[in-house]
């Protein structure tokens, strides 16, 4: 390898605007082809409309690209943004960074958000976003010193080809001698050889002396930045201060921020402990209610469930403060000291590992039938530190685990690998072969779309089978809840702007468990309101775990215990201390609105955005096999009889799978079409000049997409 | 006698979580409770058994993800 060297390719001297009311009011533009750093001021209208976070990132992208563009094209940009209640270090969750570009798995618009503390730090060093263009052909860092206001392009050699190495390598190089002032941004190889790359955001644990990363997973944003040359982002800044974003009125954000962080501190040990555990406490929940993915969602519970959930991980997981941002009180951002790995270029070494959280847990673990929480944490470990997203390898790997045991593939086309539930080490080998672009773990990282066409084309299976257990929608794989039993759910994952994930819409306890939303404008109802509130997180630079994950003792006494609405008051207020700008719980679901129509409209010009593109496999509304009704029987009989009115005497389990199916599917289009019609869109799902107009998006180019799509006033 | 949340309830031989949640208003928004800081799911009340002197806290289950 050769020595580290850093030569310098571009740089700009900037003047480093006061922050105005959460606002920097310009944004950093990098052409890595042209080498050109220059500074976009943020307009007032792009303020109103768009607010920031997401909402920044789609306007610039949206003016970035064409509809020719693909995700390998130099105009294609990566979009990274905070937002203007971003860097307060008081209010709980203030710490994310919001991602967005075009994908290499869905072809269309995706964002992605992440903790770790490079969105403040661009946003205090004068920017409340950041967006590349163009390509390099050799290693580029990107370093943003807002300390001395100064942006280089660097040309790299030398650099550790894995994140973990990476992040702790340039923290300390860039740090000064203060680590804690540095946020790193950065990927590994296996971003570059697969389609669903992830991004780790950084920041410095100074209890454990080490670099900790977070993850901008879902669509391949990694994959992106990997092909645009870029090893690392890294943005240096210090102080930070409740001063920092220079709120419109600091005391009303002083109280309500000790409002909510003093329940959180409360509340947290009362109910979930994130604070101790993480997210893991939903393994054993979700196993309870038949909602763990097992063995590529066929299932929903595993007797071996409580090997891999929270109160193993509460013994595992390294005691402290593990907040992702600033003065957090929820502070889940758990990890594992001392880890030795059994594989791989850390095997035998002692490593920190950040997470597992859920989502890693359920797709690395149960649903690739693996209940043993040490190679959970390894694939963590390495999915980080090689750049890949945890959701994504673990979907990926249970389809081609199910692939193999049901004889659709086997040994011959998977180089030799036994790929059946439960296989951990294959499943890691499949892990280092994505990395290295090698073997079959190469097919693997092109995601379940491409392999379900591969595997058709090339291997002669039948397209309709690996359709039904092919888990992804719109090209991207599912995040890991089953939905068989929420028809909500299954909107909340089909309906979603950027494909099945989680942090859009998450209602299956509201539907399934407490039956909140029994009819099918209900349903709509929730998914128009909790999608557009939780891309309000996403516009403000917002964890929205401070939301619901702990709620006041009285909340089940309250009208819509669901929304947590002293909660949606508090935010209102924390937006308006902060911005000055007045608003009611229902203007910040207007200000999502927008957006997130605006994000639709972006996926129709891209050629996407339509009711063709809103469809779910069938294994994520019920049971594909024979085995899965049966498992299930007495659950199914019961729906067919009493719900649908079937007699089913005499009837063979093929032929009541086929009529579930049927009603089950009809269920789905009914949901649809009222979806769509809350929504205000067509019933073939774009919205109506009436909707845009309404929102005040109703741009010469967003009525031109419209009109090239029929839809005109 | 138990603990829920904040308050005393006397306790008795054989009781189980489905027994405590019947005296329990709007029990039904409770699919989750924590029995001396083990979690139990609503499929598993009527199987559980409360000990004498248990601590108990009602988990308002609405989030994940």
């Amino acid at each position: 390898m050769p020595s580290l060297s850093f030569s310098e390719l571009a740089s700009l001297d900037y003047r480093r605007p006061e922050i105005e009311k959460g606002y920097a009011n310009q944004t950093l533009y990098v052409n890595l082809s042209e080498l050109a750093l220059s500074v976009k001021p943020v307009t007032e209208e792009m303020q109103r409309i768009f607010v920031g976070g997401r909402g920044f990132d789609l306007w610039l992208l949206w003016q970035a690209v064409d509809e020719t563009t693909r995700w390998s094209d130099p105009e294609n940009a990566l979009c990274i943004s905070s937002g203007p209640m971003g860097g307060t270090p008081a209010y709980p969750g203030s710490g994310k960074s919001e991602v967005a570009t075009l994908s290499p798995l869905t072809g269309s618009v995706m964002d992605s958000n992440v903790g770790g503390y490079f969105g403040p730090y661009l946003k205090f060093s004068g920017f409340d976003s950041l967006e590349i263009q163009g390509k390099r052909a050799t290693d580029t860092v990107l370093f943003i010193d807002g300390i001395d206001a100064k942006i280089q392009l660097l040309e790299t050699a030398g650099l550790p080809n894995n994140a973990y190495a990476l992040t702790n390598m340039l923290t300390q190089h860039f740090a000064a001698g203060k680590p804690r002032s540095i946020s790193v941004v950065t990927t590994g190889p296996g971003a570059k050889n697969t389609r669903f790359g992830c991004l780790n955001f950084s920041w410095y644990d100074a209890k454990r002396k080490c670099a900790r990363y977070k993850q901008a997973g879902r669509g391949g944003v990694g994959t992106v930045f990997a092909d645009k040359g870029l090893r690392a982002i890294v943005a240096r800044w210090e102080p930070v201060a409740l001063d920092s974003n220079r709120p419109a009125d600091k005391q009303t954000l002083k109280k309500v921020a000790r409002l909510h962080s003093q329940e959180v501190v409360q509340l947290d040990p009362k109910q979930n402990e994130m604070a101790r555990v993480g997210t893991t406490h939903l393994v054993p929940i979700m196993n309870d209610f038949d909602l763990l993915p097992t063995h590529n969602f066929r299932y929903g519970q595993d007797s071996r469930a409580s090997l891999i959930g929270r109160d193993v991980f509460k013994k595992l997981f390294d005691p402290g403060f593990d907040g992702c941002w600033m003065g957090c009180t929820v502070a889940c951002s758990h990890g594992v000291r001392d880890f030795v790995p059994l594989t791989g270029p850390y095997k035998g070494q002692k490593v920190f590992v950040d997470g597992p959280e859920y989502e890693t847990i359920a797709g690395c673990g149960s649903n690739i039938g693996v209940f043993d929480p040490f190679t959970i944490m390894e694939l963590n470990f390495y999915c980080d530190a090689y750049g890949l997203d945890t959701i994504s390898v673990g979907t990926s790997i249970a389809f081609v685990m199910e692939c193999f045991e049901l004889g659709l593939i086997d040994a011959q086309h998977t180089g030799g690998m036994e790929l059946r539930f439960g296989n951990r080490l294959a499943a890691l080998e499949l892990v280092h072969q994505m990395a290295a672009g090698e073997g079959f773990g190469r097919i693997v990282g092109q995601g379940v779309r491409r392999m379900k066409a591969l595997f058709a084309e090339k291997f002669g299976v039948d397209a309709l089978a690996l359709q039904d257990i092919g888990m992804e929608a719109k090209g991207l794989e599912f995040s890991e809840y089953m939905t068989k039993e929420s028809l909500a759910q299954q909107g909340g994952y089909g309906l979603a702007l950027k494909g099945p994930q989680h942090d859009e819409a998450w209602l299956i306890f509201l539907d399934m468990v407490h039956n909140f939303m029994p009819t099918f404008e209900q349903k709509a109802e929730a998914l128009h309101w909790f999608p557009m509130f939780r891309t309000w997180f996403g516009l403000c630079g917002l964890c929205k775990l401070p939301w619901n994950d702990i709620v006041p003792e009285d909340n089940a006494d309250t009208p819509e215990p669901a929304k947590v609405m002293k909660h949606v008051r508090w935010y209102a207020q924390y937006f308006t201390a902060v911005t000055g700008r007045k608003a009611a719980p229902d203007d910040l679901i207007a200000m999502s609105e927008a957006v997130y129509n605006f994000q639709r409209i972006f996926n129709l010009r891209m050629g996407y955005g339509t009711r063709a593109h809103d469809k779910l496999p069938y294994r994520a509304m019920g049971p594909v096999t024979e085995d899965e009704y049966t498992s299930r029987q007495e659950r199914y009989d019961k729906q067919l009889r009493e719900k649908h009115g079937v007699d089913i005497t005499g009837k063979s389990t093929a032929e009541k799978l086929a009529l579930l199916r049927r009603f089950r599917e009809q269920q789905y289009e009914e949901l649809t079409d009222a979806v769509y019609r809350r929504r205000g869109w067509t019933a073939d799902g774009i919205p109506t000049i009436a909707t845009v107009r309404r929102l005040g998006i109703d741009f010469p180019e967003v009525l031109a997409v419209l009109a090239k799509h029929g839809v005109t006033a | 006698m138990i603990r829920l949340d904040d308050r005393e309830i006397p306790w008795r031989s054989g009781m189980t979580v489905a027994d405590l949640l019947e005296s329990v208003e709007k029990a039904e928004r409770y699919a989750v409770v924590r029995v001396n800081g083990h979690y139990v799911s609503r499929p598993h009340f009527a199987a559980t058994r409360i000990p004498d002197e248990a601590e108990i806290r009602l988990i308002p289950m609405i989030a994940g993800g």
